[in-house]
């Protein structure tokens, strides 16, 4: 029972409205404690000159899962780039691909940043066990997934015969517990499913071309039972028309879909677009700030995109089929995936003198500068979406230097960097913001009540920072990072790599809806219905062995 | 010339020549599961009496058998990579018989490990304790300079150890069939794909085009799998480009087109035809398939690794690259047969954890992948190894591969006595372990990317290839 003390750093914890204190953090058993301040300790760590933060928490980063892998399987030559040698880190037994890397560097690379969780937000229910063997082999990191319930044909059908809420309710409890899940996420409602039937668009309001049901019931419908389950995450939404100008419209309609239930919009930026300007594109990142203060539901992570090569990854098949045209290279993946999802793999190299990439660019830095209120706005690339991980160091530095983030929209596609509201905006996010948005904020939105604070009683996870004037520097390499109160990275270097622990929300639902899935039988399911739902004992081995975490949820009537 | 069979055969006897007891209007499906739940639920008279003597009698030959298993009535076969469920075995240890299905593959698989040999580890020969052959196998292996992990017949958690043990020892690694699934991996690699799996085909496949293989040659229960005996399935003709069709058809009308005997140089045609690019001197046949295919709303095109011919990548990217016209105006998709034994889920471990696939190596300057330099068979050849570590868990029958190179072998129990017979003691360690879906759980990879669990259907006592190759990962780091 080692008592570790972290004396003399400036604290962010934006929980316990903690702004730049000095003061000490003690950590025992795994948990913050608070004792004496002259009580002896077994170690003491001098953090004067560093600030702490709770350990970073990622809510939208797609780690693991047969797109990922997918993706890692179409890109080898990212690897050829760079080479670590060999004994470089004697834990590393990792590769060095820049947007592909595979779970070892995922791991390592996000603790070197001072991360402590990472949530997968993309998992098909149909292949629930490969998501969570790579996400427990993805070392260090605690995580979790979010389970793609509206465009599997069954929930469609039910919907589709007015089935009643309380049985749709039950179903998609049912299938958070078959699948381990920790919430629930609806990507292009209703649209992967169209696709398969040959529909090439879905608009809000449109209609599924066989099961006749369109993207607002999906919404309505899934947010409500989340709602009803008691899922602490809201319902996660990739809306309809992603990357297409003009889409603005419909994450509107998809906002007015939640009917004031709780949802959170994912990657917001590729869906703030418009359609003004002589190139018919445009940012709406201010409608979309304005439309968040009309809606206290509704929650936002931005999903920036960055410059460079990176790898899309979505379940979006329609989407990803209708921009698999700009793939560079010039390859693409995609699958419709056992009547429960699919998936599109798409190579993208987002180039600065691009209007279009050049205005993604300022369109996600404008949301996170213009949405006021920091607890609705989790700071994600989508990765590898947007953009690697690897890259948050130097969006932190975006979003803290309006200097830095001039000089590198001078270096612009000349009509963005000239005609971008970005210029106008003065705001510097401060350290406290920061932390809101990559600690406290996701962990509220999670329900992680014990994460993303240093609140006595709170999971000692604990990232220490030698503070700089370059964020970016700063961001990069945590000078200390502990899990669970356990030193894992030291000066930026690894030096212990425990399995993670696995976060799922075990909702209360009727038990008597396995029945009603058994008259479907294999046809839907896949694989046999013995195997529909994984065990703890099954997830433990699928997850390596990891702490299993549950949730408890506590069921709500509208 | 093309042939068109509109009689489909008798709807009680299937492809797989699943006889239904309730008659000629029920579909094999049903009778599939039906015979399951038959095994589950009753008995025939006389079975348990049998099943208790022979117990026995196995009780007092195989003092290693930990416990007897009760029978299991709900197995998962491991033993093609369409991991098909909803089976039932019956009998015990030496004597398991497969209920519901005649598959040849699952019956071979299961004849393979019908006496179960007592499992005895050997050095060079010799019989040794397990902990030995394991001690001496990890000196063996600290000495290789380049070792080679060759076979790879195991599963997710075999793969995850084998993994760390190749970077530990910066071991090149390739599967047993590699040569067949490198083909696939380089046509994705170069072009992508547009894939679909067994419930999408089984729901929507209105055209099925099996192109270079008859799918139920090595795969019996495929054409099962996709629905094709059932009265509402959607296909509405099933097409074999280039080969003749199988003798036992699932009721659909088939097409056969003979092709012109070059795999490639007709994918090449019906490549350009789908497109409606010019194309002279067009065969007929691939031309009527063209317009089947884009009047189709989903055609599936159907193809196997082990089938394709020389440069088969640049056949393959033929085939997707039909998929992706056919996608710009209706709907289509690919589906791979392959990644049987381990294959695919070695495959996909090894990528998830290192982010690249098999035919990598674990080299001083970090990881190099080579999907040709990398075979398997050319690195033995070649000598540019210097040892071999052979893990087959899946059948004890498909030996390591002639080498003079010293080697390491994981197998079941029954490979070892094959070895010394075949004269292979030379320089060589063997450690018998379990096969996953026979004696131990585990998780394989599906041909089309769906992990399937696995129920063990007995324990044999026998340890995993995780279990044993994490001895050595442990022997490897005390060394270091």
């Amino acid at each position: 029972m080692t008592t570790r003390r972290l004396r003399g750093g400036r604290v962010f914890d934006p929980v316990n409205a903690i702004d730049g204190e000095v003061r000490d953090v003690v950590m025992r058993d795994g948990r913050i404690v608070a004792i004496d301040p002259r009580d002896a300790v077994d170690e003491e760590v001098d953090a004067s000159g560093c600030i702490v933060l709770a350990g970073g928490i990622d809510l939208h980063s797609h780690i693991g899962g047969g797109k990922v892998n997918l993706a890692r399987l179409l890109m080898p030559q990212e690897h050829g780039r760079r080479r670590t040698p060999a004994g470089d880190d004697p834990l590393a037994l990792a590769d060095c691909s820049h947007c592909t890397p595979g779970t070892l560097a995922t791991g390592y690379r996000y603790a070197e940043m001072g991360y402590t969780s990472v949530f997968e937000p993309a998992m098909a229910a149909s292949n629930a066990r490969h998501a969570h063997m790579e996400m427990g082999d993805v070392p260090i990191l605690d995580h979790g997934a979010y389970v793609m319930l509206g465009n599997d044909e069954l929930f469609l059908e039910l919907l589709s015969k007015g089935c009643e809420p309380q049985r749709l309710r039950d179903y998609v409890g049912w299938v958070v517990h078959a699948t381990k899940a920790l919430g629930v996420k609806v990507v292009n409602p209703a649209g992967i499913s169209a696709f398969k039937f040959n529909q090439r668009k879905l608009d809000v309001d449109e209609l599924h071309a066989h099961w006749q049901v369109s993207p607002r019931q999906v919404i309505g419908a899934l947010a409500r039972a989340v709602h009803e389950l008691g899922l602490a995450h809201p319902l996660h939404i990739h809306a309809s028309n992603l990357g297409v100008a003009g889409n603005i419209a419909s994450t509107l309609a998809t906002m007015e879909a939640l009917e004031g239930l709780p949802g959170h919009l994912t990657h917001v930026q590729f869906h703030s677009y418009g359609t003004e300007g002589p190139r018919k594109f445009s940012s709406a990142a201010l409608q979309l700030a304005e439309a968040l203060d009309a809606h206290p539901n509704c929650t936002i992570d931005i999903g920036q995109v960055l410059f460079g090569q990176t790898v899309t990854a979505s379940g979006d098949t329609m989407r990803q089929h209708a921009n698999a045209g700009l793939a560079s290279p010039r390859k693409w993946i995609g699958a419709d995936i056992e009547c429960d999802a699919g998936c599109g793999v798409v190579p993208f190299r987002y180039r600065e003198q691009s209007y279009v990439n050049a205005l993604q660019w300022c369109i996600g830095l404008e949301l996170f500068l213009q949405v006021r209120d920091p607890w609705r706005v989790v700071l994600t690339t989508d990765h590898p979406n947007g953009a690697p991980f690897t890259s948050y160091p130097h969006l932190m530095r975006l979003l803290m230097d309006k200097p830095f983030r001039d000089e590198q929209l001078a270096r612009l596609h000349p009509d963005v960097a000239a005609g971008s509201a970005l210029r106008h905006m003065t705001r510097e996010l401060s350290l406290y913001e920061i932390a809101i948005m990559t600690r406290a904020a996701p962990a509220r939105l999670l329900g992680l009540h014990d994460r993303g604070h240093l609140g006595t009683g709170a999971a000692a996870d604990v990232a220490v920072y030698r503070e700089q004037g370059d964020a970016e520097a700063m961001f990069t390499r945590a000078a200390w990072l502990y899990k669970d109160s356990e030193p894992v990275v030291r000066d930026g270097r690894i030096v212990a790599a425990p399995v993670g622990a696995t976060h799922f929300a075990e909702p209360v639902f009727d038990a008597g809806v396995a029945h009603f899935l058994d008259a479907y039988g294999d046809r839907r399911l896949g694989v046999h219905k013995r195997h529909a739902v994984i065990g703890h004992d099954e997830l433990c081995a699928c997850c390596n062995g990891g702490r299993l975490l549950p949730s408890a949820c506590q069921a709500r009537s509208l | 010339m093309a042939r068109a069979i509109h009689e489909p055969c008798h709807r009680g006897s299937t492809v797989a020549g699943i006889v239904s007891a309730a008659g000629a209007t029920q579909c094999s499906m049903r009778a599939g599961t039906d015979c399951a739940s038959a095994g589950q639920r009753a008995a025939p008279p006389g079975r348990k009496g049998r099943r208790n003597a022979g117990l026995a009698q196995r009780l007092r030959k195989m003092e290693w058998r930990k416990i007897a298993a009760p029978l299991e009535t709900d197995w998962t076969c491991p033993f093609c990579a369409l991991l098909c469920d909803g089976f039932a075995l019956e009998g015990g240890a030496d004597a398991l018989v497969l209920r519901g299905s005649d598959c040849p593959r699952a019956r071979a698989g299961l004849a393979a490990h019908a006496r179960p040999t007592v499992p005895q580890a050997w050095i060079d020969g010799t019989a040794v304790p397990a902990e030995d052959a394991v001690a001496e196998a990890a000196r063996r292996l600290a000495r290789w300079r380049q070792p080679l992990f060759g076979g790879l017949g195991t599963d997710m958690a075999g793969a995850r150890s084998l993994f760390r043990l190749a970077s530990m020892t910066g071991a090149i690694c390739d599967h047993a069939d590699g040569e067949a699934m490198m083909k696939g991996l380089r046509a994705l690699q170069d072009r992508g794909q547009f894939h679909t799996t067994l419930a999408e085909v089984h729901a929507r496949a209105d055209l099925l085009v099996c192109v270079g293989t008859q799918a139920i040659a090595h795969y019996p229960e495929f054409f099962r799998r996709c629905g094709l005996d059932r009265a509402d399935s959607p296909c509405r003709l099933l097409v074999f480009l280039g080969v003749p069709p199988p003798a036992v058809l699932p009721p659909v009308p088939t097409l056969q087109i003979a092709g012109s005997g070059d795999l490639l140089a007709d994918l090449r045609q019906l490549a350009a035809l789908v497109a409606a690019a010019p194309c002279r001197d067009a065969d007929p046949e691939l031309a009527g398939l063209a317009a089947r295919l884009r009047e189709s709303r989903y055609a599936v095109l159907v193809w196997e690794a082990a089938m394709l011919p020389a440069h088969g990548a640049l056949g393959l990217e033929l085939l997707h690259r039909v998929v992706a016209t056919l996608n710009s105006s209706t709907r289509a998709a690919a589906f791979g047969l392959g990644g049987s034994d381990g294959a695919a889920t070695v495959q996909q471990v090894f990528a998830w954890l290192s982010g690249l696939p098999l035919r990598t190596r674990f080299g001083p300057a970090g990881q190099e992948h080579e999907p040709v330099r990398f075979a398997g068979p050319r690195l033995l050849a070649g000598h540019a190894v210097d040892g071999l570590l052979w893990v087959w868990s899946v059948d004890p029958e498909r030996l390591p591969p002639a080498t003079d190179l010293p080697r390491i072998v994981l197998g079941p129990p029954g490979m070892g006595p094959r070895l010394l017979q075949a004269g292979a003691a030379r320089d060589c360690v063997f450690l018998p372990v379990a096969t996953p879906g026979l004696n131990a759980a585990g998780h394989l990879f599906r041909a089309d990317g769906v992990v399937v669990p696995l129920v063990a259907a007995r324990d044999d006592g026998l340890p995993t290839v995780a279990d044993v190759v994490a001895r050595l990962v442990q022997r490897e780091a005390a060394a270091a």
